[in-house]
């Protein structure tokens, strides 16, 4: 009896200092400047809090407006903030429009009232090929499928698992800070999704086979060969069926929207997109956002070969030219 | 001869050493008490949080 009645006193002390760092964590766990490499869903709750969004003009999409292989004050929506424009960076490595949607569905049923909307649309999204084409991001799937009515929910390829482990999981992430944020907590700490990686993304380092990889990467156009699928876009696509259900959902709630076309490198793309049915296929979504009430923002072109890191992400100096011009084309007053 | 068990003079085994360390002296703590024993608990929950293997991984990025 003595020995249970220990162990349950050392259990509940357990439970008592898990709680008080539970409450540091919750306490000073910051809002990041934009959606981490990993985010969990623990963090996107804080992330579309009313108090992180009120007010704000909200950026959603893929890594092109995310700032891919840029420091987070690099990003064109980090330097809109930094010139005094309350500029919220939601995107995220991986988005596409079903990831749009389905952040502001959460947004909205968070209770949340954005100021304006501006979200990237990214013609390589809309090929089916695409790994973003019908899948959302694990967080925000998670979060996001239970506001999916049938109808969205039949276009999207369902990921999270169902069973118990999956069950638990979720629900110890709502409750435990420290468990939901461990991802999150990693990756500010180690720079990377666990101490393993980061230890391993060391070594490459050190050793050079990083810099010797990064070589043998150089973007070079055979590398997007099936990238944009060039076929006409029309309602059967599951990305044109999504941007509709964001306008849509946008106008509904009265928000103001600004659909950017994304920034591509056609001097690195010439042979596959510089042709009719690309530019065809980019006034059609055009029209779509226009019809619903969107301002669009053509960048397609907007860019030059040197302001691109490969066939759609922006350098540094890139990203500066970006922030400019969204400061000058996005009304934030009121 | 087995020189496995020589007993070195003045030696103290780990037990011994920090039930008189200073912390645990002014804690009132002993080795082995529901305190120690908890807060040892929470410190490897918390270690295994932050230095474990993550599960949760991106899956749908793909670069170029």
């Amino acid at each position: 009896m003595r020995f249970v009645g220990t162990y349950l006193r050392a259990l509940l002390t357990a439970a008592a200092i898990l709680f008080v760092i539970d409450f540091g964590v919750r306490a000073a766990f910051p809002i990041l400047p934009r959606l981490g490499d990993n985010f969990s869903a623990a963090y996107l709750r804080r992330a579309i809090a009313p108090a992180a969004i009120d007010g704000r003009t909200v950026f959603m999409g893929d890594s092109a407006l995310w700032g891919y292989k840029l420091a987070p004050a690099q990003a064109a929506v980090t330097l809109l903030r930094d010139r005094g424009m309350p500029a919220v960076n939601l995107s995220y490595e991986g988005g596409s429009t079903p990831n749009t949607y389905a952040l502001l569905k959460l947004i909205f049923a968070a209770g949340a009232k954005p100021r304006a909307v501006v979200f990237n649309v990214n013609s390589k999204e809309f090929n089916a090929a695409d790994s973003a084409y019908q899948t959302l991001y694990p967080a925000v799937e998670q979060l996001a499928w239970p506001l999916f009515d049938a109808r969205d929910r039949a276009l999207l390829a369902h990921k999270q698992s169902d069973g118990l482990d999956a069950r638990i999981d979720r629900s110890l992430g709502r409750f435990w800070a420290l468990y939901g944020l461990r991802v999150d907590v990693r990756e500010q700490l180690f720079g990377s999704v666990d101490a393993a990686t980061a230890l391993a993304n060391l070594q490459h380092r050190l050793s050079g086979e990083a810099q010797r990889e990064a070589d043998a990467h150089r973007p070079t156009p055979d590398r997007f060969l099936g990238t944009y699928d060039l076929e006409p876009l029309d309602e059967s696509n599951v990305g044109v069926a999504f941007l509709e259900r964001t306008l849509d959902l946008l106008r509904e709630r009265h928000v103001p929207a600004y659909a950017i076309l994304t920034p591509t490198n056609h001097a690195l793309l010439h042979d596959y997109i510089d042709v009719p049915e690309y530019r065809r296929n980019l006034s059609y979504l055009a029209a779509i956002a226009a019809r619903r009430g969107a301002r669009v923002l053509d960048y397609d072109r907007a860019f030059a070969p040197a302001e691109f890191i490969d066939n759609d992400h922006l350098t540094a100096g890139g990203n500066a030219k970006l922030a400019t011009m969204l400061r000058r084309d996005v009304r934030t007053g009121p | 001869m087995d020189d496995r068990f020589i007993e070195v003079p003045g030696s103290r085994d780990v037990r011994e050493v920090l039930q008189t360390d200073p912390l645990f002296r002014v804690l009132g703590l002993r080795l082995g008490s529901p305190w120690v024993l908890g807060a040892a608990i929470a410190l490897l929950v918390v270690l295994i949080l932050i230095f474990g293997p993550s599960s949760d991984s991106r899956f749908i990025y793909t670069d170029f």
